[in-house]
């Protein structure tokens, strides 16, 4: 297990070394000066300079890349050029609300997912099995923003159970949850169905219901915890995506995250903070991978590690 | 020896597999009444982006600032003055003060094939001005309502179908044009080819969904065509780690040897005798694509890292129908459920062809 923890950090790291580089590319392949992009459009000559001086724009490639490294590695990824903080800060300012938008998302989607597929395996070939996997498929085939505009309409706007937008209370993380995470519910609910049809298909299935073990036992104390090894893990690499995914759901929402920051500073070219929350999103979800590659080993011993 | 190079140039068990697996898997696939959905619903989209100035019967950009936000079905009734049967429309207006005004004292039908606003079409050869549907009068028929500048919003969905296709195609496109071949190469040389190659595609992929779509349009600029190439971008590592499976299943089957013993050079091998049989699941991966690119792209124009007004592009016809949402959320309904319809089309294909081209089944 060791070997392979360390085995799978050591293939974690190309990909962290990718994305710097192509988080450093970014500012250098954009058309245009790389100064002047760095210092915000609007910055006069002296600015631009003293930005070219500062980051050593002038330097080579490699020297500057050394240079970027070392900054990540001390938490230094410049100032927004747009409220002139530095992008650590606000990223630490912002990112835990895209990481509490993003847990209350995955756990819906299991839940609500991973309910939908035990019924759907239950019923198979009924109306309630096609039912709900055209729900399901529906979910995955929805742009998200157009469920989010639909739940404000009816649930905040129309019948005001929920506020329209902004973050607080648990009644504000409500519909940006559920809209957030339903294409993962969808894609959990599907998996959930197809991995117990497998599972409920195999001997040791027909063993306990051949002992006499009623339906239920059979489902929840056999076949859910097999069946659910795969659907766990989806379940941990979607979490990853939608770190990503909230880059919408966060603007119609209004959500104060990493994701509406993302959106503003393209928008507004501010861009050490479209690097600074581009690195911090891929890297998260890198992790979130590892963990889950890791995790998967743990819970299920036939995983071999070589 | 004649023979035998024969024998090799000969793509040697794919005919016959192919002749006798070909009709299984389009009889699996007409059988699955999903399949048949799916395939209506893209077989509607491309009529609507083929005939699109011909269905439409207004052209996306003219506007009419005294019908702005007109629902649907405003002014439309199903009985003429005199009784008819049809569909019958009456003036309608916005005052700015008391709001929808119908004018119920004339209405005037609706027909078929109807003379409208000139267009050219397929890039100027035919020049008509026939459209589907139409009224026959001075009024103007919003099936699906006006947006705030008093466009009708089914023309613009109807003239902005082209837009998600294209994109659609662009990003298989690049996807099957590039990371294919790479993954392809990539995985039957193995060693260090192999090894860098799939760095790269980690790389990629560790930009989750959306993200390295929008790295690219931050880096090259905000616009249409940036994103249609981001979008494909995006594809590519999907498409090389997809590829790579099955090449590396295929690459030590018998008959690859066969070609390899037979003289056969490797890359001749290679796309003579591996890929042709690894395209199962790519076909597969192009449906469930086109569904991909067809959200993104949206999801992007949505942002306004996409397509600028006034492109009827759909994404961004949600976007504009947002910031309205209050007083006429039709302007965002239709363009979503036209992108749910489109998507769910290709993904209910994509399904039926995986289960359809499964050979475990």
């Amino acid at each position: 297990m060791t070997q392979y923890t360390l085995r799978r950090l050591l293939v974690a790291l190309p990909s962290l070394l990718g994305v710097l580089i192509i988080v450093f590319l970014m500012v250098r392949l954009a058309p245009g000066d790389p100064a002047q992009l760095l210092a915000g459009e609007f910055a006069d000559a002296a600015t631009v300079e003293r930005i070219r001086e500062r980051f050593g724009l002038n330097d080579s490639m490699l020297v500057q890349f050394q240079r970027f490294i070392t900054g990540v590695a001390q938490g230094d990824l410049g100032r927004s050029t747009r409220t002139n903080r530095p992008v650590t800060t606000e990223l630490i300012d912002f990112f835990p609300n895209t990481v509490e938008l993003a847990l209350a998302s995955i756990i819906f989607a299991l839940v609500v997912g991973i309910g939908l597929g035990i019924l759907s395996a239950l019923k198979s070939n009924t109306w309630i099995d096609a039912l709900s996997m055209i729900l399901a498929l529906i979910g995955v085939s929805m742009p998200t923003f157009w469920f989010g505009l639909l739940a404000i309409r009816f649930f905040a706007v129309e019948m005001p159970l929920f506020p329209v937008a902004g973050r607080g209370t648990f009644s504000h993380l409500v519909l940006p949850a559920i809209t957030l995470g339903l294409s993962s519910t969808g894609i959990i609910a599907r998996m959930t169905r197809s991995a117990l049809l497998e599972v409920l298909g195999q001997d040791y299935v027909r063993t306990a219901r051949a002992k006499g073990g009623t339906p239920r036992s059979i489902v929840f104390k056999h076949a859910l915890r097999n069946a659910l090894v795969p659907v766990l893990t989806v379940g941990g690499l979607e979490f990853g995506s939608l770190l990503a995914g909230a880059v919408i759901t966060e603007t119609v929402f209004t959500w104060p995250g990493v994701g509406r920051m993302l959106v503003t500073s393209v928008l507004s070219r501010d861009y050490p903070v479209v690097q600074g929350t581009v690195l911090l999103i891929a890297v998260a979800f890198i992790l979130v991978n590892l963990l889950v590659d890791l995790i998967y080993g743990l819970i299920d011993p036939r995983i071999r590690y070589d | 020896m004649t023979d035998t190079n024969g024998a090799a140039d000969r793509p040697a068990p794919k005919p016959e597999r192919q002749r006798r697996q070909a009709p299984r898997w389009r009889r699996r696939l007409a059988r699955n009444p999903l399949a048949i959905i799916g395939l209506g619903l893209i077989s509607g989209f491309l009529v609507i982006v083929l005939f699109a100035p011909f269905i439409a019967p207004y052209m996306p950009q003219t506007q009419d600032l005294r019908t702005t936000y007109v629902p649907p079905g405003a002014g439309v009734s199903f009985r003429g003055p005199d009784g008819q049967a049809g569909i019958w429309v009456s003036p309608v207006q916005r005052s700015p003060v008391r709001g929808i005004e119908i004018n119920d004292s004339v209405a005037y039908p609706v027909k078929l094939f109807q003379r409208g606003p000139a267009y050219e079409w397929l890039f100027g050869l035919v020049k008509s001005d026939l459209h589907l549907f139409g009224v026959d009068g001075p009024v103007r028929f919003h099936l699906l309502g006006t947006d705030e500048q008093g466009r009708d919003l089914f023309s613009r969905l109807v003239h902005g179908a082209w837009i998600s296709l294209f994109i659609g195609l662009i990003s298989v496109g690049i996807g099957l044009g590039i990371g294919a071949p790479v993954g392809a190469i990539s995985a039957f040389m193995g060693g260090w080819v192999d090894m860098t190659v799939q760095r790269v595609v980690d790389t990629l992929l560790a930009f989750p969904g959306i993200l390295l779509a929008i790295v690219l349009v931050a880096t090259f600029g905000t616009g249409l065509t940036n994103l249609m190439i981001a979008v494909g971008i995006a594809a590519i590592p999907i498409y090389a780690r997809i590829i790579r499976g099955s090449v590396l299943s295929i690459r030590n089957r018998e008959f690859v040897e066969a070609a390899g013993a037979l003289g056969r050079r490797r890359m001749g091998t290679l796309f003579k005798h591996v890929i042709p049989n690894a395209l199962a699941p790519l076909i597969v991966q192009s449906s469930l694509q086109m569904a991909i690119a067809i959200l993104f792209a949206a999801g992007l124009g949505f942002l306004g890292l996409g397509a600028k007004p006034p492109q009827p592009e759909w994404g961004l016809m949600l976007a504009r129908g947002r910031e309205y949402l209050a007083v006429a959320p039709h302007v965002a309904t239709f363009p979503g459920v036209a992108i749910i319809l489109v998507v769910l089309g290709f993904n209910l294909l994509g399904d039926a062809l995986r289960d359809a081209l499964d050979p475990r089944k």
